[in-house]
């Protein structure tokens, strides 16, 4: 068949592929901070992951809790041991392990939630928004740790599995107004009607359509998640109502050295650092994240 | 004649805004034979976006169709047709092109994907014989390397290769009925007529009906067989494009062509039609055209006029069809007319 000729066509000449993660990937490498941070956090994670392999001792046993107890770091053990004989290098690597989990655990139950709220109100608008913006408005008023520090006090013997579930179940507010917030300015996007108008159901454009454009805020707030609950797992096990012992989490090993913090300084040290590193690797993540975010839109 | 593919009988579309009731489109009715097309033609405001969108029932609230308001397509009435299988109609029976290339393209996906989406959606198509048609489409409306493109985001390609998806998009299902939406007013000029081509093309390539909506007469007059003129949410003026034209009747039609710039006329300035479209909140009684009409006298502002019977197929909503003669009066003292009582 006859179509209108090619050549009256102006055309660019075909680039290679750019898929946009492609692009966020590309320019979060650009930065060093971001690389700094990429290379820092694989590394932890990797440290988490291999624990049983390269810890050198069980993390919860306790070899002889006269002779061996709250030694300082030594070529046996290099991050000391605490109160009870446990060598601190392999309990900090089996924390890396639990500390990270229950951050990406409740991370993604957080994600779920505030990312499907946000997304049914923007998307319904209207009296449905308005009253799920409400008991939004009354969970927000009332701050995390507080909410956290009440279930777990009521329930003081909860499982790892509960104290997940409730640092998801208390993590999703800002980011569901955010994901609403998106969706209420993308639902009247041309494309939408666009897709609309070729026949895309509700949820399909609401999937297909919309979810995808907010990739890079959700990614954002899940970023910054992670780290929040670290700091916030760490504070619960430090003030004991978090992960219960032997089990190892970098808030319980600077609890067992929090009465003599000045005599057993790597009890808070080593713990300590890992953590900081990693909340603060985290963030210069999930700056770099929005800054590519912010510079496409 | 056969009954037609499309054919809208009084179709009102309101909106029931703070400020009242915005009558966007208000009484409308027209038809568009298979593989003919329709051109509908006004300013901004005049309610043909709205009547689009009506026909495909994308109308948000607060604005509603009007009980009452027939779109009748291959035999069923759009207007009362359940949402399951008013969504079997779009993008597969009737499709729409859009304005803005960019925007009404999502971001996040290849083009290949949003063309096959059409497919997978109305078809059933696995992905990947989708994705094949998708690009067989494509190639269909002159994008080169449409393998290569269909990887491509928006982003990376230029409007007019844009305006190429999108009417892949529209075509992918091969519809009865495309309605395109200003779909050249974001183009350039040379890329406008190729897109134009491109439609004329492929409407005889696959009988396809198209309801052009622009406010370009020029459009119109490269690609429709028949002109609808619409101003203040009524059709004011219907007929062949050749008739229309030839000889326009309605004031508003004569202020549209005269507002074009000709090539060789010594102008200094574009003519224009003086005022604006009113507000749809507030339809002026009577002729609705009255305030901005060069001919205005005292009946139109008391009776709102019918579609007269002005040559044939041609009618125009203008009471000059009763006294021709006033034309070559523009302006002239209101006089009062015997025996025509006020409506």
């Amino acid at each position: 068949m006859s179509g209108p000729t090619l050549d009256s066509v102006v055309t660019r000449p075909t680039r290679p592929r750019e898929t946009p993660l492609g692009i966020a990937v590309r320019s979060i490498m650009r930065k060093r901070s971001s690389r700094v941070a990429v290379v820092v956090l694989g590394v932890i994670v990797l440290l988490g992951a291999l624990a049983p392999f390269i810890a050198p001792y069980d993390p919860a046993a306790q070899p002889d809790i006269v002779a061996l107890k709250d030694l300082p770091p030594s070529l046996a053990h290099p991050f000391g041991t605490d109160p009870y004989s446990r060598d601190v290098l392999s309990r900090v690597l089996y924390g890396a392990r639990l500390s990270l989990t229950i951050g990406i655990l409740a991370t993604i139950v957080s994600l779920t939630l505030g990312v499907a709220y946000g997304a049914i109100a923007g998307y319904l608008g209207g009296l449905v928004d308005a009253a799920m913006m409400r008991v939004l408005d009354a969970f927000l008023s009332i701050p995390r740790l507080l909410l956290l520090l009440g279930v777990l006090v009521a329930w003081p013997h909860l499982s790892i599995g509960a104290l997940v579930l409730f640092l998801g179940l208390t993590g999703w507010f800002a980011l569901s107004r955010i994901v609403r917030g998106q969706v209420l300015a993308l639902k009247h996007a041309e494309f939408v009607t666009a897709a609309q108008a070729l026949g895309a159901s509700r949820r399909r454009i609401l999937a297909r359509h919309l979810l995808p454009n907010l990739v890079s805020p959700i990614a954002v707030a899940a970023t910054i998640g992670v780290a929040h609950v670290i700091v916030l797992e760490a504070g619960l096990s430090y003030i004991g109502i978090g992960v219960p012992q032997p089990l190892a989490s970098w808030g319980n090993i600077i609890q067992d050295g929090a009465d003599q913090v000045a005599q057993l300084w790597w009890l808070s040290l080593f713990p300590g650092l890992f953590m900081v590193l990693t909340v603060m690797m985290l963030n210069i993540l999930g700056e770099a994240l929005r800054d590519v975010y912010e510079r496409r839109s | 004649m056969t009954s037609p593919l499309l054919s809208i009988r009084d179709l009102r579309t309101w909106f029931y805004t703070e400020s009242g009731v915005a009558r966007a489109v208000d009484g409308v009715s027209f038809d568009v034979g298979a593989g003919e097309t329709v051109g509908i033609v006004g300013e901004s405001g005049c309610g043909k976006s709205v009547t689009a969108l009506s026909i495909l029932r994308l109308i948000q609230p607060p604005g509603r169709i009007e009980p009452g308001s027939r779109i009748e397509f291959e035999g069923k009435n759009l207007v009362t047709l359940p949402d399951a299988e008013m969504r079997r109609i779009r993008g597969n029976r009737i499709s729409m092109i859009f304005q803005e290339p960019m925007s009404a393209l999502n971001p996040v996906f290849t083009v290949g994907d949003q063309v096959a989406e059409v497919a997978r959606i109305h078809a059933g198509l696995s992905r990947k014989k989708a994705w094949d048609r998708a690009v067989e489409t494509l190639a269909l409306t002159g994008i080169p390397a449409p393998e290569e493109r269909a990887k491509q985001y928006p982003h990376q390609l230029s409007g007019g290769m844009r305006q190429r998806v999108l009417i892949a998009m529209a075509l992918i299902m091969k519809p009865a009925l495309v309605i395109a939406d200003e779909p050249t007013t974001a183009l350039d000029v040379t890329i406008q007529a190729q897109i134009l081509d491109l439609l004329v093309h492929l409407q005889k390539e696959f009988g396809t009906s198209i309801l052009m909506i622009t406010h370009d007469l020029g459009v119109i007059a490269e690609t429709t067989s028949r002109v609808i003129v619409m101003y203040a949410g009524e059709i004011v003026e219907e007929a062949s494009a050749t008739e229309l034209f030839a000889h326009p009747h309605h004031p508003y039609t004569e202020g549209l062509m005269h507002s074009m710039p000709h090539i060789g006329h010594d102008q200094e300035r574009l003519n224009v039609i003086p005022g604006t479209v009113p507000a749809p909140t507030n339809w002026p009684h009577g002729c609705r055209f009255r305030e901005r009409c060069p001919y205005s006298w005292d009946l139109p502002e008391r009776e709102h006029p019918p579609l007269y019977d002005v040559g044939t197929g041609h009618v125009s909503r203008c009471h000059l069809a009763r006294e021709p003669e006033r034309r070559n009066h523009p302006h002239e003292p209101l006089v009062v007319l015997e025996g025509v009582s006020a409506a």
